[in-house]
């Protein structure tokens, strides 16, 4: 109760913390300041440096651009999902299932090939859009919002080597989930199955026309997202609004096909410019009522107006009055 | 020599304007700036900034012309190779620890993987962080923030140093570190323009100053010679005290005071055309007063009232 009540004096214990009246110890150092006798590297050296940055950053935040542990979780898991035909393509070399459900559904064909870059479901629908929305996101929005872009400007780097090398950073890892899966495909196939030079001569032209398909969508959609990316602050806006544009697109298409029997609005969709592109490329049955090159023009004039709206915001990045 | 010969400055501007819309940043400005350091003063909204924007081709000048070692930096980005620019707005990768992002940037000038870490290292030890490097910098204090800045703009080594507001939210130490640090670049022969609203702290710098007001250029050169174009216009002293009125009485009959008043109680405001006379004659009339000083003032002696004066002698 005494303890409860502090019904005691209080002076038989007495303690107290009294801060100690220590001088405060300042830090003094050696301020001598040493010229550097180098020289600087040329203009291809700091583009890499921009490159590098933004690429590595994908595998280590130290010194790179900081992606979230979750966008790296979420490329991993696309860039893996990518790959599962390789493992039924080892299923069909065991069984040796030529011509069987195995080779027919993963075994190198003109729709494999197509499918592997362009199928709808699940590619289209639930890995490449993703995958450039989560790249795109910050990529020139971040600096819009924190002003880092000064950190580029202020050094002898053109907004044209900014543009330039965000472009090519974005591209390379879009490219490397997409295309560098496609050729894993390919060869994962020749290697597998022990295809000799016959088999790869007569799959090469399909396999290249893959390819530039594959480049073409690496393109199209890179432009697309940093057009988005450079025009907004907001990293959401970016990657909300480049997904908004592939299904909303696709969807407002399917919707006037059912409803009109038309299959021309689908030339807004970049999704069906690509696959429409991609079939011709290929040599597969188009599927698109409307010429192949009302969907080669609509894709170049996406290009040409997300870059130029790219090129126009990069150029009036820290322009005006901040 | 020729003149085509001679060496063109670090800075020169040249009738250099800029407006937007209806209100003026920069009104032909006039400079040539080369070696040492120069303090940028002027009140928030002079137009210190526009003018180290149009140096550092972030906006073009709408009339007369920037340049930078003779070259426009709004149409080449090759002087940046020889300027280090600390921006006042400018953020930093907070995820990265300091000696990260010194060497990221030392990479955009084009240094190799291991110059950039030795001359990185190198900065930050100039500017006193190198025992906390490999800190991230968002747990950095605004004082050490402002010295990354600085560490970043010096990496390469540049001609010319260009300090937008480095010393703003400072605490003091970092101040006078800070300063120490651009005393020393100053007398590494480098050209150093430092900006600042604050005359006290420009002053514990450089001597050398230009003023701004309104983005026209009111002043430049020697901040002594400036300062005794101040010393020439009436001065206040305000003196708390005990008895001011005594105190008064100790004080008109001395020539360099030309009038007293009592602007509250307890209070004395002594008026003077020879201010550094006046404070000469204070320590003695105080000790012979025998009363109590509480403070001792100089209304008079800041940067808004030597602009005043410049603005009224340029009206």
């Amino acid at each position: 109760m005494e303890v409860a009540f502090g019904a005691g004096d209080g002076d038989d214990e007495a303690t107290a913390i009294v801060a100690r009246s220590e001088a405060s110890l300042g830090t003094i150092f050696e301020q001598s300041y040493r010229p550097w006798r180098g020289e600087l590297g040329p203009r291809w050296m700091r583009n890499y440096a921009i490159y590098r940055h933004h690429v590595y950053g994908v595998f280590t935040g130290k010194g790179h651009r900081q992606y979230h542990p979750m966008v790296r979780l979420m490329i991993l898991v696309i860039f893996l999902g990518s790959l599962t035909p390789i493992p039924m393509l080892f299923l069909s070399s065991l069984f040796g299932d030529d011509g069987g459900f195995f080779d027919k559904m993963w075994g190198i064909n003109r729709y494999n090939l197509w499918g592997q870059v362009l199928g709808y479901f699940p590619r289209n629908l639930c890995m490449w859009p993703l995958l450039t929305a989560i790249v795109v996101g910050g990529m020139i929005s971040d600096d819009r919002q924190h002003g880092t872009s000064a950190i580029y400007f202020s050094r002898p780097v053109s907004r044209l080597d900014y543009t330039a090398m965000k472009y090519a950073s974005v591209a390379v890892i879009l490219g490397f989930v997409i295309v560098f899966s496609y050729f894993a495909y390919y060869t994962s196939a020749i290697v597998f199955k022990g295809e000799g030079w016959a088999y790869l001569s007569d799959t090469l032209p399909m396999f290249l026309s893959g390819i530039l398909a594959g480049v073409i969508l690496v393109i199209t959609y890179t432009s697309i997202g940093l057009a988005l990316s450079s025009i907004s602050q907001s990293r959401f806006f970016a990657a909300i609004g480049f997904l908004s544009i592939i299904y909303g697109t696709k969807i407002v298409s399917q919707l006037v096909e059912w409803t009109f029997e038309t299959t021309f609005l689908y030339v807004i969709s970049p999704y069906d410019c690509l696959a429409h592109l991609g079939q011709l490329l290929l040599g597969l049955p188009l599927n698109y009522e409307h010429p192949v090159s009302f969907s080669i023009v609509s894709l170049i004039a996406m290009n040409g107006i997300s870059i130029w709206i790219l090129v126009s915001r990069v150029s009036s990045l820290e322009v005006t009055r901040e | 020599m020729t003149i085509a010969e001679q060496k063109p400055p670090a800075v020169l501007i040249d009738q250099a304007s800029k407006w937007y819309g209806q209100v003026i940043g920069i009104n032909e400005v006039s400079l040539a700036i080369d070696g040492g350091v120069t303090g940028i003063l002027g009140p928030n909204g002079a137009g210190k900034s526009t003018l180290f924007k149009m140096m550092m081709g972030r906006i073009k000048p709408n009339q007369g012309s920037v340049r930078l070692f003779g070259v426009d930096p709004w149409t080449n980005t090759s002087p940046y190779r020889r300027v280090g620019y600390v921006s006042e707005s400018e953020k930093l990768y907070e995820w990265m620890t300091a000696l990260d992002f010194v060497t990221t940037l030392a990479r955009l000038h084009g240094m190799t993987r291991e110059e950039a870490t030795d001359r990185s290292k190198h900065v930050l030890e100039f500017v006193g962080l190198t025992d906390v490097m490999h800190k991230e910098l968002g747990k950095y204090s605004k004082g050490m923030r402002q010295r990354v800045k600085i560490a970043h703009a010096l990496v390469h080594d540049p001609d010319l140093i260009v300090l937008d507001e480095p010393l703003h939210g400072c605490d003091p130490i970092a101040r006078t570190s800070i300063m120490s640090v651009i005393r020393e670049l100053g007398r590494q022969g480098k050209t150093v323009l430092v900006s600042s609203h604050i005359l006290e702290e420009i002053e514990r710098i450089t001597e050398q100053i230009v003023i701004l007001h309104n983005g026209r250029l009111l002043a430049i050169g020697n901040l002594h010679a400036i300062r005794d174009m101040l010393d020439k216009h009436p001065h206040r002293i305000l003196i708390n005290c005990e008895d001011p009125r005594s105190m008064a009485g100790l004080f008109v009959s001395q020539d360099p005071v030309f009038g007293v008043r009592f602007p509250s109680e307890g209070q004395l405001e002594i008026q003077t055309n020879d201010l550094s006379a006046a404070h000469s004659l204070l320590p003695s009339i105080v000790v012979s007063s025998n009363q109590k000083i509480t403070s001792i003032e100089n209304p008079d002696d800041n940067l808004e009232s030597l602009l005043g004066y410049l603005i009224r002698e340029a009206s």
